[in-house]
Protein backbone atom coordinates (compact mmCIF):
# COMPACT_ATOMS: atom_id res chain seq x y z
CA UNK A 1 0.00 0.00 0.00
CA UNK A 2 1.43 3.40 -0.50
CA UNK A 3 0.06 6.58 -1.49
CA UNK A 4 1.90 9.68 -2.49
CA UNK A 5 0.60 13.33 -2.54
CA UNK A 6 2.59 16.09 -4.00
CA UNK A 7 1.46 19.93 -4.64
CA UNK A 8 3.40 22.59 -6.40
CA UNK A 9 5.66 24.53 -3.65
CA UNK A 10 5.40 22.27 -0.69
CA UNK A 11 4.47 18.60 -1.05
CA UNK A 12 4.24 15.48 1.03
CA UNK A 13 3.88 11.97 0.59
CA UNK A 14 4.27 9.06 2.62
CA UNK A 15 4.21 5.17 2.24
CA UNK A 16 4.32 2.51 4.64
CA UNK A 17 7.86 1.45 5.36
CA UNK A 18 9.10 -1.85 7.20
CA UNK A 19 7.64 -1.80 10.92
CA UNK A 20 10.51 -0.49 13.46
CA UNK A 21 9.85 -2.80 15.74
CA UNK A 22 11.12 -2.09 19.29
CA UNK A 23 10.75 1.71 21.53
CA UNK A 24 7.60 2.54 22.52
CA UNK A 25 5.54 4.99 21.41
CA UNK A 26 5.79 8.91 22.81
CA UNK A 27 3.26 10.49 24.72
CA UNK A 28 1.48 8.05 26.48
CA UNK A 29 -0.37 10.02 29.47
CA UNK A 30 -2.98 7.64 30.46
CA UNK A 31 -3.63 4.46 30.44
CA UNK A 32 -5.08 3.42 27.38
CA UNK A 33 -3.36 6.10 25.32
CA UNK A 34 -1.05 3.74 23.76
CA UNK A 35 -4.25 1.45 22.18
CA UNK A 36 -5.31 4.98 21.30
CA UNK A 37 -2.23 6.15 19.28
CA UNK A 38 -1.66 2.27 17.72
CA UNK A 39 -5.21 3.38 16.71
CA UNK A 40 -4.59 6.20 15.10
CA UNK A 41 -1.76 5.65 13.27
CA UNK A 42 -3.43 2.28 11.50
CA UNK A 43 -6.28 2.27 9.17
CA UNK A 44 -9.23 0.97 10.97
CA UNK A 45 -10.57 -0.37 6.68
CA UNK A 46 -13.91 0.95 7.55
CA UNK A 47 -14.48 2.04 4.36
CA UNK A 48 -13.50 -1.20 2.49
CA UNK A 49 -15.25 -3.12 5.29
CA UNK A 50 -18.83 -1.02 4.07
CA UNK A 51 -18.08 -1.75 0.33
CA UNK A 52 -17.42 -5.60 1.38
CA UNK A 53 -20.59 -5.47 2.84
CA UNK A 54 -22.28 -3.88 0.65
CA UNK A 55 -21.60 -6.48 -1.91
CA UNK A 56 -22.69 -9.80 -0.21
CA UNK A 57 -25.62 -7.38 0.24
CA UNK A 58 -26.37 -6.82 -3.05
CA UNK A 59 -25.54 -10.70 -3.76
CA UNK A 60 -27.60 -11.99 -0.64
CA UNK A 61 -30.52 -9.24 -1.96
CA UNK A 62 -30.52 -10.66 -5.65
CA UNK A 63 -30.28 -14.54 -4.28
CA UNK A 64 -33.26 -13.34 -1.94
CA UNK A 65 -35.69 -12.21 -4.59
CA UNK A 66 -35.10 -15.34 -6.61
CA UNK A 67 -35.23 -17.61 -3.68
CA UNK A 68 -38.26 -16.05 -2.81
CA UNK A 69 -39.84 -16.01 -5.93
CA UNK A 70 -39.24 -19.35 -6.22
CA UNK A 71 -40.78 -20.10 -2.93
CA UNK A 72 -43.83 -18.43 -3.66
CA UNK A 73 -44.25 -20.78 -7.10
CA UNK A 74 -44.20 -17.45 -9.18
CA UNK A 75 -41.75 -17.27 -12.49
CA UNK A 76 -38.33 -16.48 -11.87
CA UNK A 77 -37.12 -12.57 -12.36
CA UNK A 78 -33.73 -13.55 -14.41
CA UNK A 79 -32.83 -17.01 -13.73
CA UNK A 80 -34.36 -19.12 -11.13
CA UNK A 81 -32.21 -20.67 -9.12
CA UNK A 82 -32.00 -24.25 -10.31
CA UNK A 83 -31.31 -23.27 -13.76
CA UNK A 84 -28.25 -21.17 -12.11
CA UNK A 85 -26.65 -24.11 -10.57
CA UNK A 86 -26.92 -26.44 -13.87
CA UNK A 87 -25.48 -23.96 -15.48
CA UNK A 88 -22.33 -23.56 -12.83
CA UNK A 89 -22.29 -27.21 -12.73
CA UNK A 90 -21.96 -27.50 -16.42
CA UNK A 91 -19.27 -24.45 -16.50
CA UNK A 92 -16.79 -24.67 -19.35
CA UNK A 93 -19.26 -25.22 -21.86
CA UNK A 94 -22.04 -22.51 -22.38
CA UNK A 95 -19.88 -19.64 -22.36
CA UNK A 96 -16.73 -18.04 -24.64
CA UNK A 97 -13.20 -19.01 -23.17
CA UNK A 98 -12.17 -15.72 -23.05
CA UNK A 99 -14.94 -14.80 -21.04
CA UNK A 100 -14.67 -16.59 -18.61
CA UNK A 101 -10.64 -15.86 -18.26
CA UNK A 102 -11.66 -12.38 -18.20
CA UNK A 103 -14.39 -13.22 -15.33
CA UNK A 104 -12.06 -15.14 -13.26
CA UNK A 105 -9.57 -12.66 -13.41
CA UNK A 106 -11.32 -9.48 -12.35
CA UNK A 107 -12.78 -11.78 -9.46
CA UNK A 108 -9.69 -12.99 -8.22
CA UNK A 109 -8.65 -9.22 -8.35
CA UNK A 110 -10.97 -7.97 -6.54
CA UNK A 111 -10.54 -10.58 -3.73
CA UNK A 112 -6.63 -9.73 -3.62
CA UNK A 113 -7.65 -6.66 -3.03
CA UNK A 114 -9.85 -7.60 -0.17
CA UNK A 115 -7.14 -9.93 1.19
CA UNK A 116 -4.40 -7.79 0.71
CA UNK A 117 -6.67 -5.31 2.57
CA UNK A 118 -7.44 -7.63 5.64
CA UNK A 119 -3.26 -8.69 5.96
CA UNK A 120 -1.34 -5.53 5.06
CA UNK A 121 -0.87 -3.62 8.37
CA UNK A 122 -2.40 -0.22 6.81
CA UNK A 123 0.15 2.05 8.59
CA UNK A 124 -1.12 5.88 8.23
CA UNK A 125 1.07 8.48 6.86
CA UNK A 126 1.31 9.71 10.75
CA UNK A 127 4.36 10.21 13.31
CA UNK A 128 3.90 10.48 17.01
CA UNK A 129 5.37 13.97 18.68
CA UNK A 130 6.36 14.04 22.32
CA UNK A 131 4.11 15.83 25.18
CA UNK A 132 3.42 15.79 28.44
CA UNK A 133 0.14 16.12 28.42
CA UNK A 134 -1.54 14.70 25.41
CA UNK A 135 -1.34 12.16 22.88
CA UNK A 136 -0.31 14.07 19.68
CA UNK A 137 -0.46 12.31 16.35
CA UNK A 138 0.36 14.25 13.28
CA UNK A 139 -0.22 13.73 9.57
CA UNK A 140 2.99 13.58 7.35
CA UNK A 141 1.98 16.68 5.56
CA UNK A 142 1.90 18.71 8.00
CA UNK A 143 5.73 18.21 8.77
CA UNK A 144 6.53 17.97 5.21
CA UNK A 145 4.73 21.69 5.27
CA UNK A 146 6.82 22.80 8.59
CA UNK A 147 10.01 21.12 7.25
CA UNK A 148 9.55 22.57 3.66
CA UNK A 149 9.27 26.03 5.16
CA UNK A 150 12.01 25.81 7.06
CA UNK A 151 14.42 25.03 3.87
CA UNK A 152 13.03 27.59 2.26
CA UNK A 153 14.61 29.91 4.45
CA UNK A 154 17.50 28.76 4.94
CA UNK A 155 18.16 28.35 1.11
CA UNK A 156 16.76 32.11 0.57
CA UNK A 157 14.58 30.30 -2.46
CA UNK A 158 10.57 30.54 -2.88
CA UNK A 159 8.15 28.38 -1.96
CA UNK A 160 7.66 26.84 -5.34
CA UNK A 161 11.50 26.05 -5.12
CA UNK A 162 11.41 23.96 -2.28
CA UNK A 163 9.64 20.36 -2.05
CA UNK A 164 9.70 17.99 0.74
CA UNK A 165 8.76 14.47 0.93
CA UNK A 166 8.26 12.73 4.14
CA UNK A 167 8.12 9.05 4.88
CA UNK A 168 7.52 6.86 7.70
CA UNK A 169 11.89 6.68 8.10
CA UNK A 170 13.03 9.64 5.67
CA UNK A 171 12.81 12.76 4.97
CA UNK A 172 13.59 13.82 1.24
CA UNK A 173 14.24 17.78 0.56
CA UNK A 174 14.35 18.56 -2.93
CA UNK A 175 15.59 22.19 -4.01
CA UNK A 176 15.86 23.84 -7.07
CA UNK A 177 18.36 26.61 -6.50
CA UNK A 178 18.04 30.10 -8.32
CA UNK A 179 20.36 30.14 -11.21
CA UNK A 180 23.61 32.12 -10.73
CA UNK A 181 22.95 31.81 -7.33
CA UNK A 182 25.07 29.58 -4.85
CA UNK A 183 23.29 27.44 -2.48
CA UNK A 184 24.96 25.78 0.29
CA UNK A 185 23.32 22.26 1.24
CA UNK A 186 25.09 21.87 3.93
CA UNK A 187 23.48 25.08 5.69
CA UNK A 188 19.82 23.80 4.19
CA UNK A 189 20.82 20.22 5.55
CA UNK A 190 21.55 21.55 8.77
CA UNK A 191 18.15 23.79 9.49
CA UNK A 192 15.96 20.91 8.44
CA UNK A 193 17.53 18.65 10.77
CA UNK A 194 17.41 20.94 13.61
CA UNK A 195 14.02 21.50 13.08
CA UNK A 196 13.33 17.46 12.83
CA UNK A 197 15.35 17.29 16.17
CA UNK A 198 13.35 20.65 17.71
CA UNK A 199 10.19 18.66 16.55
CA UNK A 200 11.19 14.73 17.66
CA UNK A 201 8.33 12.99 15.76
CA UNK A 202 8.23 9.15 16.68
CA UNK A 203 9.51 7.08 14.38
CA UNK A 204 12.63 9.62 13.80
CA UNK A 205 13.08 10.22 10.07
CA UNK A 206 16.72 10.70 8.44
CA UNK A 207 16.96 13.57 6.51
CA UNK A 208 18.31 13.35 2.69
CA UNK A 209 18.98 16.36 0.46
CA UNK A 210 19.00 16.67 -3.18
CA UNK A 211 19.86 20.03 -4.80
CA UNK A 212 18.47 19.56 -8.60
CA UNK A 213 21.60 20.46 -10.74
CA UNK A 214 19.32 22.91 -13.49
CA UNK A 215 18.25 25.93 -11.94
CA UNK A 216 15.34 27.96 -11.95
CA UNK A 217 15.75 31.00 -14.00
CA UNK A 218 14.50 35.05 -12.47
CA UNK A 219 13.06 33.42 -9.81
CA UNK B 1 -9.99 6.51 18.34
CA UNK B 2 -13.36 4.83 18.20
CA UNK B 3 -14.08 2.01 18.39
CA UNK B 4 -14.54 0.26 15.30
CA UNK B 5 -14.23 -3.23 15.44
CA UNK B 6 -10.51 -3.76 14.10
CA UNK B 7 -10.10 -6.98 14.03
CA UNK B 8 -13.74 -7.67 13.23
CA UNK B 9 -13.23 -5.85 9.74
CA UNK B 10 -9.93 -7.52 9.03
CA UNK B 11 -11.52 -11.05 9.48
CA UNK B 12 -14.67 -10.32 7.44
CA UNK B 13 -12.66 -8.95 4.54
CA UNK B 14 -10.20 -11.58 4.92
CA UNK B 15 -13.16 -14.26 4.39
CA UNK B 16 -14.65 -12.69 1.43
CA UNK B 17 -11.30 -11.96 -0.30
CA UNK B 18 -9.97 -15.49 0.20
CA UNK B 19 -13.50 -16.67 -1.21
CA UNK B 20 -13.16 -14.41 -4.38
CA UNK B 21 -9.80 -15.32 -4.76
CA UNK B 22 -10.26 -18.81 -5.15
CA UNK B 23 -13.62 -18.41 -7.51
CA UNK B 24 -12.04 -15.75 -9.40
CA UNK B 25 -8.62 -18.76 -9.51
CA UNK B 26 -10.96 -21.38 -10.33
CA UNK B 27 -12.54 -19.97 -13.38
CA UNK B 28 -9.63 -18.87 -14.96
CA UNK B 29 -8.82 -22.69 -14.47
CA UNK B 30 -12.13 -24.28 -15.66
CA UNK B 31 -11.32 -22.05 -19.04
CA UNK B 32 -7.66 -22.96 -19.64
CA UNK B 33 -7.33 -26.29 -17.66
CA UNK B 34 -8.92 -28.89 -19.15
CA UNK B 35 -8.58 -31.72 -16.33
CA UNK B 36 -10.35 -29.04 -13.90
CA UNK B 37 -12.80 -28.88 -15.71
CA UNK B 38 -13.21 -32.92 -16.00
CA UNK B 39 -12.98 -33.00 -11.85
CA UNK B 40 -15.24 -29.61 -11.35
CA UNK B 41 -18.18 -31.50 -13.26
CA UNK B 42 -17.79 -34.63 -11.63
CA UNK B 43 -17.61 -32.74 -7.93
CA UNK B 44 -20.21 -29.60 -8.72
CA UNK B 45 -22.62 -32.42 -10.33
CA UNK B 46 -22.86 -34.69 -7.07
CA UNK B 47 -23.01 -31.57 -4.60
CA UNK B 48 -25.97 -30.32 -7.00
CA UNK B 49 -27.39 -33.84 -6.87
CA UNK B 50 -26.73 -33.64 -3.38
CA UNK B 51 -29.08 -30.76 -2.93
CA UNK B 52 -31.78 -31.95 -6.13
CA UNK B 53 -32.39 -34.81 -3.47
CA UNK B 54 -32.18 -32.57 -0.37
CA UNK B 55 -35.18 -30.55 -2.37
CA UNK B 56 -37.31 -33.67 -3.48
CA UNK B 57 -37.40 -34.76 0.40
CA UNK B 58 -38.53 -31.67 1.60
CA UNK B 59 -41.60 -31.07 -0.17
CA UNK B 60 -44.62 -30.07 2.04
CA UNK B 61 -47.34 -32.79 2.36
CA UNK B 62 -50.07 -31.31 0.86
CA UNK B 63 -49.13 -29.37 -1.89
CA UNK B 64 -46.48 -29.24 -4.62
CA UNK B 65 -42.97 -27.31 -4.05
CA UNK B 66 -40.07 -27.84 -1.15
CA UNK B 67 -39.69 -25.72 2.32
CA UNK B 68 -36.48 -25.84 2.37
CA UNK B 69 -36.98 -22.43 -0.14
CA UNK B 70 -38.10 -20.67 2.62
CA UNK B 71 -35.52 -21.71 4.87
CA UNK B 72 -32.76 -20.14 2.35
CA UNK B 73 -34.72 -17.21 2.24
CA UNK B 74 -35.09 -17.10 5.95
CA UNK B 75 -31.06 -17.42 5.98
CA UNK B 76 -29.88 -14.94 3.42
CA UNK B 77 -32.37 -12.55 5.19
CA UNK B 78 -30.19 -13.46 8.10
CA UNK B 79 -26.68 -12.81 6.80
CA UNK B 80 -28.38 -9.64 5.24
CA UNK B 81 -29.20 -8.49 9.05
CA UNK B 82 -25.44 -9.03 9.79
CA UNK B 83 -24.40 -7.27 7.50
CA UNK B 84 -26.33 -4.05 8.14
CA UNK B 85 -25.02 -4.34 11.48
CA UNK B 86 -21.54 -4.95 10.82
CA UNK B 87 -22.06 -1.63 8.91
CA UNK B 88 -23.44 0.17 11.77
CA UNK B 89 -20.75 -0.31 14.02
CA UNK B 90 -18.47 1.22 11.94
CA UNK B 91 -17.02 4.50 13.53
CA UNK B 92 -19.05 4.30 16.66
CA UNK B 93 -18.40 5.41 20.44
CA UNK B 94 -19.15 8.85 20.20
CA UNK B 95 -20.54 9.47 23.57
CA UNK B 96 -22.04 13.17 24.47
CA UNK B 97 -21.11 13.14 28.49
CA UNK B 98 -17.31 14.26 29.52
CA UNK B 99 -17.54 13.59 33.22
CA UNK B 100 -20.45 11.71 34.37
CA UNK B 101 -20.10 11.00 38.29
CA UNK B 102 -21.92 11.13 41.85
CA UNK B 103 -22.41 14.38 43.69
CA UNK B 104 -20.41 13.75 46.85
CA UNK B 105 -22.27 16.52 48.33
CA UNK B 106 -25.73 16.98 50.38
CA UNK B 107 -27.86 17.35 47.48
CA UNK B 108 -28.88 14.07 45.67
CA UNK B 109 -28.07 13.40 42.05
CA UNK B 110 -25.29 12.93 39.22
CA UNK B 111 -23.46 15.41 37.62
CA UNK B 112 -22.68 15.35 34.04
CA UNK B 113 -20.34 17.72 31.87
CA UNK B 114 -21.41 17.74 28.49
CA UNK B 115 -18.34 17.30 25.38
CA UNK B 116 -19.98 20.26 24.31
CA UNK B 117 -18.15 22.78 27.36
CA UNK B 118 -14.58 21.41 26.00
CA UNK B 119 -15.52 21.65 22.17
CA UNK B 120 -16.94 25.34 22.84
CA UNK B 121 -14.34 26.56 25.22
CA UNK B 122 -11.06 25.42 22.80
CA UNK B 123 -13.12 26.78 19.73
CA UNK B 124 -13.20 29.73 21.26
CA UNK B 125 -9.61 29.75 22.63
CA UNK B 126 -8.47 28.62 19.43
CA UNK B 127 -10.74 30.90 17.14
CA UNK B 128 -8.91 33.97 16.42
CA UNK B 129 -5.26 32.14 15.27
CA UNK B 130 -4.45 32.79 11.91
CA UNK B 131 -2.54 30.23 11.65
CA UNK B 132 -4.94 27.26 12.31
CA UNK B 133 -7.71 26.56 9.33
CA UNK B 134 -9.86 24.51 11.31
CA UNK B 135 -10.78 22.89 14.48
CA UNK B 136 -12.97 20.02 15.67
CA UNK B 137 -13.75 18.61 19.07
CA UNK B 138 -15.38 15.49 19.97
CA UNK B 139 -15.26 13.33 22.64
CA UNK B 140 -15.37 9.24 22.51
CA UNK B 141 -15.77 6.59 25.00
CA UNK B 142 -12.55 4.00 24.93
CA UNK B 143 -13.63 1.20 27.27
CA UNK B 144 -16.06 3.07 29.56
CA UNK B 145 -13.89 5.92 29.85
CA UNK B 146 -14.50 9.19 28.13
CA UNK B 147 -11.41 11.02 26.19
CA UNK B 148 -11.18 13.92 24.15
CA UNK B 149 -10.28 14.12 20.70
CA UNK B 150 -8.97 17.31 19.33
CA UNK B 151 -8.55 17.69 15.71
CA UNK B 152 -6.22 20.68 14.04
CA UNK B 153 -6.12 21.58 10.84
CA UNK B 154 -3.26 24.19 10.77
CA UNK B 155 -2.23 26.09 7.58
CA UNK B 156 0.66 24.88 5.58
CA UNK B 157 4.47 25.88 6.87
CA UNK B 158 3.19 25.75 10.80
CA UNK B 159 5.38 24.15 12.99
CA UNK B 160 3.38 20.93 14.68
CA UNK B 161 5.33 20.79 17.73
CA UNK B 162 4.62 24.56 19.35
CA UNK B 163 1.23 24.02 17.73
CA UNK B 164 0.64 20.74 19.98
CA UNK B 165 2.50 22.79 22.87
CA UNK B 166 0.17 25.24 22.70
CA UNK B 167 -2.85 23.48 22.48
CA UNK B 168 -1.77 20.95 25.36
CA UNK B 169 -1.69 24.36 27.33
CA UNK B 170 -5.07 24.80 26.14
CA UNK B 171 -5.55 21.44 27.50
CA UNK B 172 -4.57 21.77 30.81
CA UNK B 173 -6.31 25.18 31.33
CA UNK B 174 -9.34 22.96 30.34
CA UNK B 175 -8.36 19.90 33.26
CA UNK B 176 -8.72 23.00 36.02
CA UNK B 177 -11.82 23.98 34.92
CA UNK B 178 -13.22 20.60 34.48
CA UNK B 179 -11.40 19.31 37.71
CA UNK B 180 -10.59 16.07 35.78
CA UNK B 181 -7.77 15.05 33.74
CA UNK B 182 -9.48 13.12 30.67
CA UNK B 183 -7.49 10.69 28.09
CA UNK B 184 -6.47 13.80 25.12
CA UNK B 185 -5.71 12.94 21.86
CA UNK B 186 -4.53 16.23 19.59
CA UNK B 187 -4.51 15.08 16.22
CA UNK B 188 -2.95 17.78 13.90
CA UNK B 189 -3.53 17.23 9.99
CA UNK B 190 -4.06 18.77 6.72
CA UNK B 191 -7.00 19.02 4.80
CA UNK B 192 -8.38 20.55 1.26
CA UNK B 193 -8.36 24.05 3.34
CA UNK B 194 -4.53 23.90 4.74
CA UNK B 195 -3.66 22.44 1.08
CA UNK B 196 -5.17 24.99 -0.85
CA UNK B 197 -5.46 27.96 1.27
CA UNK B 198 -2.58 30.55 1.31
CA UNK B 199 0.55 29.34 3.39
CA UNK B 200 1.35 30.90 6.97
CA UNK B 201 4.02 33.59 6.52
CA UNK B 202 3.98 35.24 9.77
CA UNK B 203 5.02 32.31 12.66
Amino acid sequence: MSQDTQNAGLGSGAHDADAVPGSAPLGSGAAGMDRILKRETHSSRAVVSVIAAALVMAVCGYALLETAVQAIGQPPWLVDPQTAAERVVALPAGIGPLLLVVTGAVIAMVGLFFFLNAVLPGRRARHLLPDRRAAVVVDDEVIAAALARRARLAANVSQEQVMVVVSRNRVMVNVRPTSGVPLRPDAVLDAVRHELQEMGPWPMPEVRIQVSTAGVVGA
Amino acid sequence: MNNTPRVLNRILIGILGVTLLAFGVLLVLLATVPAVGVWWHEWAGSVLNFWLDLFERTQFPRRQGSWLWLVICFVLVVVLGLMVAWIAQQGKGRTSLLVAEEDPGDAPGNVGIGHGVAEQALRAALADRPDLAGVTVAAYEIKGEPSLRIWVEPRQGVAPHALAAEVSSLVEALDAVIGKRTPVLIHIGSGARSRFGRAERVR
